[in-house]
């Protein structure tokens, strides 16, 4: 995904910087403090515009009337009573889908790593050819995938009798499709800025090739690792074109649950279940954080 | 070391070959039956569905909308993400990843329910048409429910996180030193920007860029919940064409327009910017 | 299908597992011992009701049921996907559907009315050897009182008095996906001198409207009658109690269309031919048609009953007699479209051209 990133940046980087030796025009302002100024203000922008429906959502999620069909904000008398009652269905489509964005997050790297390391290493012809097909899933549009998907599990079905629509392993194989090319790109854009002389060394120190790759690749390549899961991660939970194909009745995950809930009535209960999805996914950074330091996790780069 | 590398990339490629070629081959397939409704597909393979959709100018303005909207989006992602990217790649405080944190818990509230809270801002009587009603930009409410603003408006919530995470990553393969030689040797604060970062990042840029357009067009959710009904994307159409009418082999002839439509668009893209970075080199 | 049956064997038998050891104190063998029912109904209030009135009685018999939530249109998509083993034992479809369901019954199966007593409040029309009716509504214009005083404008009879220039782009009109949608497309081809051959006409009324959106998702309609975004809205008047409940000022119109007043939409209840929880299935139909059930649908969701002594029985509520169309004579006297001379796929691809150019 990034292959071409690092090339650039080392043919680019003298250039660049010797172009922007040469003095032109007035003299540089250097320091000028409202560039700055402006550009916090610009991102600030760029938050209010992501963060503000949240906000609503979360503050409408505390109104505190018995029953109402219209979302209200600021909420009268806020009150946490929605929080208790939301529905047994909603739950379990937050846990099938934690459950299956896990699965699918693991999924993706069980094929997406050892494709990352085929790209980057193999003495293979049709490398371009190979790339290709591993960011395909990337191009078709998802309302695609997930109604090719269901011809296809129709057609097996009705040849083998095992019909994998609305079943948990149909609706993974879908969510895994779309998620291993991110898992390849991030973890591709690391190992092709890795020196392999480490590995060389490891290895002619007399370790195996298992332990080389558990103790000297899997460390390297561990950032490309988690930003791709955290990738797939959020592109199964979030997924709605795919997953309403391939969802059966009494098993839908929880965007869809949603879809269809509030085709008919509005109820206060999905505010309340969709602001604990921002507290906990708030609180799991912040811990994930603590524990391993999302810094390292996501900073895929050399500096 | 003679590790096989080439040997353990076999089985994922082997599966998400299968998985493209299969999937898509049926579909592709079921597409040139003619559609009868409910279900029921006629048994000769005829061009009809497709004749349909290049000869009928709705067909064709669905497509162009999709199109429009998807590109526009992605524009508006990358001119508020790009920023952001910047900022929290190259602070170096602990607050860069509380920062980050809010962009990526923002991506998983999903667009069915931020809807209800774009309604509420956007609505007559909500803050942005008090302020904008106030100054006297617009003199009537305005709203982004039910047109294709809305629409792009619900596709940036739906790719912000992804561009932003992306560009993150982009922006940390570019070594700060180069940007801080550029100022030292005083270039000013656009200028490190226009000729050291964007032609860096230009690359990856692309990339995200084509990332961002192709997460759009299969996205139906934002149409079909803030297009208010009237504005038709292909994947609204598909979406209607399989759940409310049943029709396969129609929905199939959509899909692929759709995927024809996001591979030229992406082959396109990548070879302009191969043209355009030679050109840049030779300037250079 | 296998495959899935498995998968549920699996949750089901931990659920009967948990339920079997809740009963086992109790230990009343109920007639419906390890059955579980599926429903397939729309989320929300709907499913809400449900829950709190038949389950609780289900539960007590021994068996379980559980919700295939999706409009009747979506859950036929469901019931084609599967290829005739249809993923639920009953279904509510829609009198717009009719050409689906009840002119081949390709779907469905016969139901006993015999072991339906509640069947005596109904009208003879309202039940057959295949289907049985569940609710009705009544589609009118939910119009915000303050408002149109403060317009000027007088309290709207017909869907004409929308197109007034003081409400352009104040109006919510349903999509013609939402559970009303065809019911209103074929109610405004009549008032504007079309019918369910050629609904034109209404197109060209819906277009003279000048919406400010067309709605699928009768929760957004509620938000935004009472934020003040929408002045009027073509809604089933189920929707308008809810806005008043939420605190909105809004009153129903029921629109003169001719020598009509209001639009009659109405519900029925299937067992599907798949179903092999047959007994249980007729049960549930049995009880949806309920006087208590059916009072607590109108009152959680302003569905007009079909049960003729809720009908009754809603009178003594202020709000509901005042919204609804309650007397007999009035409910008689509603349009209803006639779906046999329509050709819903065409219908569809008009309305789509329709709107989309606006």
């Amino acid at each position: 995904m990034t292959t071409p990133v690092d090339k650039a940046a080392a043919r680019h980087a003298n250039e660049a910087a010797i172009i922007a030796l040469r003095p032109k025009g007035p003299p540089p302002r250097r320091g000028l403090p409202w560039g700055r100024f402006l550009h916090l203000f610009y991102c600030s922008l760029s938050y209010i515009f992501l963060l503000s429906p949240m906000i609503v959502v979360i503050g409408a999620s505390l109104h505190g009337g018995e029953y109402y069909t219209a979302i209200k904000f600021p909420p009268d008398e806020p009150s946490f009573q929605w929080y208790w009652k939301i529905p047994g269905d909603q739950l379990r489509a937050l846990g099938l889908s934690f459950l299956l964005a896990g699965a699918t997050a693991l999924g993706a790297c069980v094929l997406g790593i050892p494709a990352a390391l085929g790209i980057v290493r193999g003495k293979i012809p049709g490398k371009t050819f190979i790339s290709t097909v591993f960011r395909a899933p990337l191009q078709i549009p998802a309302i695609v995938t997930g109604i090719a998907f269901l011809q296809m599990f129709y057609l097996v079905g009705d040849a083998t009798g095992f019909y994998l629509q609305g079943t948990f392993w149909g609706l993974y194989m879908g969510h895994v499709f779309v998620a291993t090319p991110y898992v390849v790109g991030t973890v591709t854009a690391i190992l092709q800025r890795f020196d392999m002389r480490l590995e060389e060394a490891a290895f002619s120190l007399g370790a195996n090739r298992w332990s080389t790759f558990r103790r000297v690749t899997l460390p390297v390549i561990k950032p490309g690792v988690y930003a791709g899961a955290l990738y797939a991660f959020m592109v199964s939970f979030g997924d709605v074109p795919i997953s309403i194909f391939l969802t059966a009745p009494g098993y839908v995950t929880y965007p869809i649950e949603l879809f269809y809930g509030l085709e008919n009535d509005f109820d206060p209960s999905i505010l309340a279940s969709a602001s604990l999805v921002i507290f906990f996914c708030l609180i799991a950074l912040l811990a994930m954080q603590k524990l391993v330091g999302l810094d390292t996790l996501l900073r895929s780069g050399s500096r | 070391m003679n590790t096989r590398w080439d040997l353990i990339l076999l089985p994922s490629f082997v599966i998400i070959g299968i998985l493209i070629v299969a999937s898509q081959f049926i579909f592709l397939e079921g597409s040139f039956y003619k559609d009868l409704g409910l279900g029921r597909t006629g048994t000769d393979l005829q061009l009809t569905n497709y004749i349909r959709f290049f000869t009928d100018s709705f067909y064709l303005n669905t497509l162009w909308i999709t199109v429009k909207t998807s590109g526009l989006a992605t524009i508006f992602t990358l001119l508020l993400g790009f920023p952001v990217a910047y900022l929290i790649a190259r602070m170096r405080s602990r607050w860069s990843m509380l920062l980050l944190a809010g962009i990526v818990v923002a991506t998983f509230v999903t667009i069915v329910i931020k809807v209800f809270g774009l309604i509420i801002i956007f609505s007559a009587d909500g803050l942005i048409n008090k302020v904008l009603m106030g100054i006297g930009i617009v003199e009537t409410p305005y709203t982004i429910i039910g047109n294709q603003t809305g629409v792009v408006v619900g596709l940036m919530h739906f790719t912000l996180g992804f561009g932003v995470l992306l560009l993150y990553s982009v922006i940390q393969t570019i070594p700060r030193s180069y940007e801080e030689a550029a100022q030292i040797h005083g270039a000013s604060r656009w200028r490190m920007h226009y000729r050291v970062l964007l032609p860096l990042s230009l690359p990856g840029l692309t990339v995200g860029a084509l990332m961002i357009f192709n997460m759009s067009m299969g996205a139906f959710t934002s149409a079909a919940l803030l297009g208010g009904g009237r504005v038709f994307t292909l994947p609204v159409l598909i979406q209607r064409t399989v759940m409310m009418e049943v029709k396969y082999s129609m929905a199939g002839t959509l899909s692929a327009v759709l995927l024809v439509t996001v591979l030229l668009i992406n082959l396109f893209s990548i070879i302009l910017i191969r043209r355009l970075r030679s050109a840049r080199l030779v300037i250079a | 299908m296998k495959h899935r049956l498995k998968l549920n064997r699996g949750l089901l038998g931990a659920a009967v597992l948990t339920l079997g050891v809740a009963f086992a104190t109790s230990s009343t063998a109920g007639e419906f011992d390890g059955v579980t029912l599926k429903v397939a109904t729309w989320g929300g209030s709907w499913k809400k009701n449900i829950e709190t009135k038949i389950v609780p009685k289900f539960e007590a018999m021994g068996g379980q049921i559980e919700f295939v939530t999706g409009s009747p249109q979506s859950n036929l998509a469901k019931l084609i996907a599967a290829r005739g083993k249809a993923p639920f034992d009953v279904m509510e479809v829609l009198d717009a559907q009719q050409k689906d369901f009840f002119v081949t019954n390709d779907f469905i199966q016969k139901i006993d009315t015999a072991s339906m007593p509640n069947k005596q409040y109904l009208e003879d029309w309202q039940y057959n050897d295949w289907r049985i009716a569940s609710w009705h509504t009544q589609e009118s214009i939910c119009y915000n009182r303050d408002k149109f005083k403060e317009l000027g404008l007088p309290d709207p009879i017909t869907y004409n008095d929308l197109s007034h220039p003081k409400l352009a782009g104040r109006l919510s009109i349903p999509d013609i996906t939402s559970g009303g949608g065809l019911a209103n497309v074929g109610a405004m081809a009549h008032a504007a001198g079309g019918n369910e051959a050629n609904i034109g006409p209404g197109l060209e009324m819906i277009k003279r409207l000048n919406a400010l959106k067309f709605w699928s998702r009768g929760g957004e309609v509620v938000t935004q009658l009472q934020s003040g975004d929408v002045y009027a809205a073509v809604v089933h008047s189920g929707w308008c109690v809810r806005a008043r409940n939420a605190g909105a000022n809004v009153m129903t119109a029921h629109p003169k269309i001719g020598s009509k007043v209001g639009v009659h939409k109405h519900g029925w209840l299937v067992i599907m031919k798949s179903s092999e929880n047959v007994k249980a299935a007729n049960w549930f139909l049995n009880e949806y048609n309920d006087a208590d059930f059916q009072l607590e649908y109108a009152r959680n969701s302003g569905v007009v009953p079909v049960n003729s002594k809720a009908i009754s029985m809603l009178k003594s509520d202020p709000v509901l007699a005042e919204m609804l169309q309650l007397d007999p004579e009035l409910i008689a006297n509603e349009l209803r479209v006639d779906y046999s001379k329509a050709d819903i796929s065409d219908w569809n691809d008009k309305w789509n051209r329709s709107v989309s150019g606006q």
